[in-house]
């Protein structure tokens, strides 16, 4: 694989060495042939693959992460964030000092909708959970809440850029794309960062949201779904067998062979990425083959209720590919149509009640599963979304956005659990202490993973893009 | 895009901004080269036989300065592949080959580039740069990511305007000021399409509109800075250009040529067209109605009970609100019925699961029927996406940090200051500020547009630019390799009426493009990069080219030019991915007429949110910013959907058809012959024809997996 050597608008290539061309080209059948050409080479042929593993800047506490994006966004007051206020005051105007802060389509004037759920307190830590995740709350000595985040947008896909690249439009990369244009891929045989959307559909922002932006598209988001055709045309068409794409492949081979000039790094890469190719093919059916997975595996994330099967054959995925060296893993729960996102503009309770069910199990699960095998420590898993809601009604039993003051939380890959940083208002409207924007988000993703945010750039447009731009600052006490 | 990052800095202050005037150093900065005229310098004498065109005696000159030499002219058949890919997009038909490679005269080459520079398809492949280079898209972007139901006619203004050699300046002014300028001319005004090419937010609630107005304005100026300035003029929106001469106060003067301006479709149908549409219309909606009125039918009992459900369910409150005479509410009571109402309104994913298989399945033939028809729908009455200026221009401030809610002082419509005015005054009314704009962008004296385009031209032909990022001639973007050449090229562009084709011409019949592009060792230890050009670049072909080359090695071309946008079959994983929270039945009506599925990538539908993989995996731009020179990067989900994907597997076996067609049955080294000359325009090798004869005899079956394979190839999908 590589990046071209022009001159264009791009940052100069990461540098592999010839060994690991080798190494990528030479597993296939062919794989003695191409080795020979490839060994009569002689050592000019220039560094040519953007996905070799790179070291971090510093060390890094988090080799992986799976960012789990709740599409439509959840409630912070009816999950993570409680607020007795709520119920006390339930069908009273806001108070007249927070002003008229509203949401995309309510102007703060509705009445305060109370909280359907209580809350109680879990683990060590007493930190309060809904009765809407009863099994994540078991966990909550290993997760980090931050509950002051901002984004600015009340409109979602705008909101959900914001999150993913921290930019209100889809111009730049995502923070998937980012890592693995800093890290490259840990595995031989998969894609470094992969994306598992909701079946049926996309978020608002679709595809832009894990949009590589100005990066090449080596460094994409590369979907990824369950059953037997993982990958977008991975699977060789009816009636081609293994042997004989093979005997495609190997004329193919030599005759890139022959075009390619001894000394050009490019054309060698072309030659690899078909090996991986070809490779991609055997394991990617094995990395989404559930088969193997013990039934207690299964029943721990759902596959046997019909409310929790789906996202938990994800997030079991999830864990098989971070197992086999994938990079960043993004998953959505709810897209497409609304019976399908958290966005409860009315029916808040049905709505909530429902999307958790699909989702509290398999989270706690996934938390359950990742420290069993001693994963979590080197996994960072983030739990998230585009704004919260707020505090005040729609159509009377719903809630508009709120981008004002929300809760993410975070857990493994080096977080220190059981505590909560930062908080909103006594409503749950604004964050008063600790506000954090998506660049201090960013910002402690990256540090996690070993990424100087300072120094992780990519020349484009005459500028050296960050993905925190002028930087973030990393959490404090989120680490250690 | 650094515009955006300005925006989101701007909402927490954390940047200090500053709309202090230009300091003394910004000063000396107008003193940076491309903010001189470009000089007239002539081309060294020829001191060689290799000297074909001026462009030769500077690069030679250059070359030779390097302690280097030219490569020899690559071999003739690879100049003809060569030549015709970059001027055409396409690879030379049989024929082009037959006649240029059986030409020994020396006019050949010549001959063959003065009819590529005649081809319709020598606009089409310029077009494709020009829009990357403006960032147009058939859609808007964002959540809801609207169709532009007139947005293709500017990419066919485009194609026509390059096929007619329109002079660069015209060009230019047509699609700063073409409405004002030329206020009969349709062209004209479908060119100011330009000012709309770029992503738009358009959602429904609480729109904050002066922000949304800010962003259309933002991407207006943009345009101009990037496409034709060659400026980083956003960098300016939030504090002073920290590297270039560009002040705050420009930006927003800049900005302010456009307060008046408002993107809008502007009819360009007769009154004869609209009646007979109307008419079509009436007899269009005719046909649907028996078919909604049975979807309304079948629905209402399963919407009457999803309704009644819900209104059950009620918290008495919202009940008895809902329940009381519409005139008998209190005011809180209004506010509750009509929350009610939104409660318990029935959506289609609530009707379905109460529908009995069969009362579904009939309903889903009526919605397929209904769709069908829909295809049939007539087009409406032809207008362009363009501009249009309002009755008034409001006045334009500076904004601090960017953000709009933070006026600084106002500020007139005004040049750049680095450049001046050259003469030239912006009227202050919101009639004809673009024009001025228009004027001064195009003005002799101004010192970048000319060399921004024949450095672009340059790039687009050479594979490099004299500039690296032709987006940028600011002191960031580096000085030219050759800045001689470059000016010498711009004032000649710029004096001989502005010709694309005549630039083209120069560049492609010198020697300099014409060199192979064999890799010497002691060169390339002298210059990896190829800076000084002693051999070609080898680039890879973009996504685009690739999937019309193998659409004419097929055979299957569809070489008609202009036009709606296409939609062609997607794969199921990428219908899955159009956002809607509709009933997701509907979401890519492909286009009925299968003809049109083989039409060259510049008129498939190009959607913001949603790319077609096979064009994205190679690199295609997002459309989201302006794209002057496309990243390329190799890696293994190309060659999955080289191998893999429908459309490789659809030619593969069309060519392998055409092989046969062509051939006696059992003929192998005719099919060899001929795949080679369909696909690569050549005769293979002896060494090639033994090891694909070897292949073709293993199985009989195989003759398609060779022609996958020769699809596949470095050598295919690379500029020779």
């Amino acid at each position: 694989m590589s990046l071209s050597t022009g001159r264009s608008c791009r940052s100069a290539p990461r540098a592999a060495t010839r060994r690991q061309i080798l190494c990528q080209a030479a597993n296939g059948f062919g794989a003695l042939a191409l080795q020979h050409l490839l060994a009569q080479r002689a050592s000019a042929v220039p560094d040519s693959n953007p996905l070799r593993a790179r070291d971090p800047h510093f060390p890094a506490t988090a080799k992986a992460v799976i960012f789990i994006f709740n599409v439509g966004a959840p409630s912070s007051m009816d999950t993570f964030d409680p607020k007795p206020m709520l119920n006390k005051h339930a069908g009273e105007s806001m108070p007249a000092s927070f002003g008229s802060v509203g949401g995309q389509f309510t102007d703060g004037s509705t009445p305060i909708l109370g909280t359907p759920w209580t809350f109680k307190r879990y683990g060590q830590s007493g930190l309060p959970v809904s009765e809407l995740f009863p099994n994540v709350a078991r966990h909550v000595d290993d997760i980090c809440f931050v509950r002051s985040f901002v984004t600015h947008s009340v409109v979602h896909a705008p909101a959900m850029y914001e999150v993913h690249s921290g930019r209100l439009f889809a111009t730049h990369p995502s923070v998937g794309a980012w890592i693995t244009y800093g890290l490259g891929s840990e595995s031989e045989n998969l894609p470094a960062y992969v994306v598992m959307p909701q079946p049926e559909g996309t978020p608002e922002g679709g595809t832009s949201c894990w949009s590589q932006g100005f990066l090449p598209s080596v460094y994409q988001g590369t979907l990824l779904r369950p059953g037997p055709n993982p990958i977008l045309h991975l699977r060789p068409p009816e009636g081609m067998t293994r042997q004989r794409q093979r005997a495609m492949l190997d004329l193919l081979q030599s005759m890139n062979e022959s075009d390619a000039g001894e000394f050009d790094s490019e054309m060698q890469a072309r030659i690899a990425a078909y090996e991986l190719a070809f490779r991609m093919q055997m394991h990617a059916p094995e990395a989404v083959d559930l088969s193997k997975e013990s039934a207690a595996t299964k029943r721990m994330y759902g596959l046997e209720g019909d409310r929790t099967r789906e996202f938990g054959t994800r997030l079991l995925l999830a864990r098989r590919l971070v197992e086999r060296g994938v990079r960043f893993v993004q998953i959505y729960s709810g897209g497409g149509p609304l019976s399908m996102q958290w966005d409860a503009h009315k029916h808040l309770k049905e709505n909530h009640e429902k999307m958790a069910g699909h989702s509290d199990q398999p989270v706690a699960a996934l938390l359950e599963d990742l420290k069993r095998r001693g994963l979590l420590e080197q996994t960072l898993v983030i739990w998230g979304a585009e704004f919260g809601r707020l505090p005040t009604s729609e159509s009377g039993n719903g809630r508009d956005h709120n981008p004002h003051g929300y809760t993410m939380w975070f857990a493994g890959g080096g977080v220190r659990g059981g505590q909560a940083i930062g908080s909103t208002d006594e409503f749950g409207l604004h964050a008063i202490d600790r506000p954090h924007e998506m660049r201090d988000f960013h910002a402690s993703i990256l540090h996690a993973v070993g990424l100087d945010q300072h120094r992780l750039s990519y020349l484009h447009g005459g500028r050296h893009e960050k993905l925190t731009d002028f930087g973030g600052e990393v959490i404090q006490g989120m680490f250690g | 895009m650094i515009v955006r990052l300005c925006a989101a800095v701007a909402l927490t202050g954390t940047l200090a901004v500053s709309d202090a005037p230009p300091n003394s150093s910004l000063e000396s900065a107008r003193s940076y080269w491309a903010f001189q005229a470009p000089v007239p310098v002539t081309a060294p004498a020829p001191s060689s036989p290799w000297s074909r065109t001026l462009v030769d005696s500077f690069i030679l000159r250059k070359l030779r300065a390097e302690g280097l030499e030219p490569s020899p002219s690559a071999a003739k058949e690879r100049l003809l592949r060569r030549v015709c890919l970059d001027l055409t997009g396409l690879p030379p038909t049989p024929a082009q080959a037959e006649d240029f490679l059986t030409d020994d005269s020396p006019r050949a080459y010549t001959r063959l580039v003065e009819s590529l520079l005649a081809s319709p398809h020598y606009g089409e492949r310029w077009a494709q740069k020009w829009l990357d280079v403006v960032r147009f898209a058939d859609t808007d972007g964002f959540e809801r990511d609207g169709y532009r139901e007139h947005g293709w006619r500017y990419r066919d203004y485009v194609v026509r305007s390059f096929n007619a050699d329109k002079p660069y300046d015209r060009f230019i002014r047509e699609q700063v000021a073409g409405d004002e300028l030329f206020p009969r001319d349709t062209d004209a005004l479908i060119a100011t399409g330009f000012h709309a090419a770029g992503p738009r937010h358009v959602t429904s609630g609480n729109q904050d509109k002066e922000e949304a107005r800010q962003e259309v304005l933002t991407e207006m100026a943009l345009g101009i800075g990037q496409s034709i300035l060659g400026l980083t003029v956003q960098c300016a929106r939030c504090h002073d250009h920290k590297f270039d001469p560009i002040s705050q106060k420009d930006y927003y003067s800049l900005e302010s040529f456009f307060m008046a301006t408002e993107i809008e479709d502007r009819e360009i149908a007769s009154a004869e067209a609209k009646a007979t549409y109307d008419r079509a219309l009436e007899a269009h909606e005719k046909r649907l109605k028996p078919i909604k009125d049975q979807l309304a039918e079948i629905e209402a009992p399963f919407n009457d009970q999803v309704r009644e459900r819900k209104r059950a369910a009620l918290d008495p409150e919202f009940r008895a609100a809902l329940e009381l005479p519409k005139d008998g509410r209190t005011e809180e009571q209004v506010r509750l019925a009509k929350e009610a109402e939104s409660q318990v309104k029935p959506v289609w994913y609530e009707i379905l699961p109460l529908m009995p298989e069969d009362v579904r399945a009939r309903r889903a033939a009526l919605r397929q029927r209904l769709h069908a028809l829909a295809l049939e729908k007539p087009d409406p009455p032809a207008a362009a996406f363009a501009v249009d200026n309002r009755d008034e221009a409001p006045e334009a401030y500076v904004l601090m940090g960017g953000d709009y809610r933070r006026r600084g002082e106002p500020v007139q419509p005004a040049f750049p200051s680095a450049i001046g005015s050259l003469g030239l005054e912006a009227p202050s009314g919101p009639e004809g500020r673009r024009t001025a704009l228009a004027r001064w962008l195009t003005h002799p004296e101004n010192p970048l547009t000319a060399r921004v385009m024949v450095n672009r031209i340059w790039e687009f032909r050479m594979g490099s630019g004299l500039l690296s990022d032709p987006n940028n001639l600011g002191t960031l973007g580096g000085t030219p390799t050759h800045p001689e050449l470059l000016d010498a090229l711009a004032s000649r562009f710029a004096r001989d009426g502005w010709s694309v084709k005549a630039m083209d011409r120069l560049i492609v019949l010198s020697s300099a493009y014409r060199q192979s592009m064999e890799i010497d060792q002691r060169k390339a230890s002298l210059d990896p990069g190829n800076l000084w050009y002693w051999r070609a670049h080898r680039k890879r072909l973009s996504g685009e080219a690739i999937r019309d080359t193998v659409l004419a090695a097929s055979g299957r071309l569809n070489r008609a030019v202009g036009g709606k946008p296409v939609r062609i079959p997607i794969e199921r994983e990428i219908y899955d991915l159009i956002f809607t929270e509709a009933e997701p039945d509907n979401l890519w009506p492909v286009t009925p007429d299968r003809a049109q599925h083989d039409r060259r990538s510049l008129y498939l539908l190009n959607k913001r949110t949603v790319r077609l993989p096979f064009l994205a995996n190679f690199d295609q731009p997002d459309t989201m910013t302006s794209c002057a020179v496309r990243p390329r990067s190799t890696h293994a989900l190309q060659s999955l959907s080289l191998l893999n994907s429908d459309f490789m597997q659809e030619h593969s076996r069309a060519l392998a058809e055409r092989l046969r067609q062509a051939c006696r049955p059992g003929d192998s080294d005719c099919q060899i012959e001929s795949a080679y000359r369909f696909a690569l325009a050549r005769r293979p090798t002896p060494a090639e024809t033994r090891s694909a004869a070897a292949f073709l005899a293993s199985d009989a079956a195989r003759l398609q997996d060779f022609s996958l394979a020769l699809l596949n190839r470095n050598e295919f999908v690379y500029r020779p």
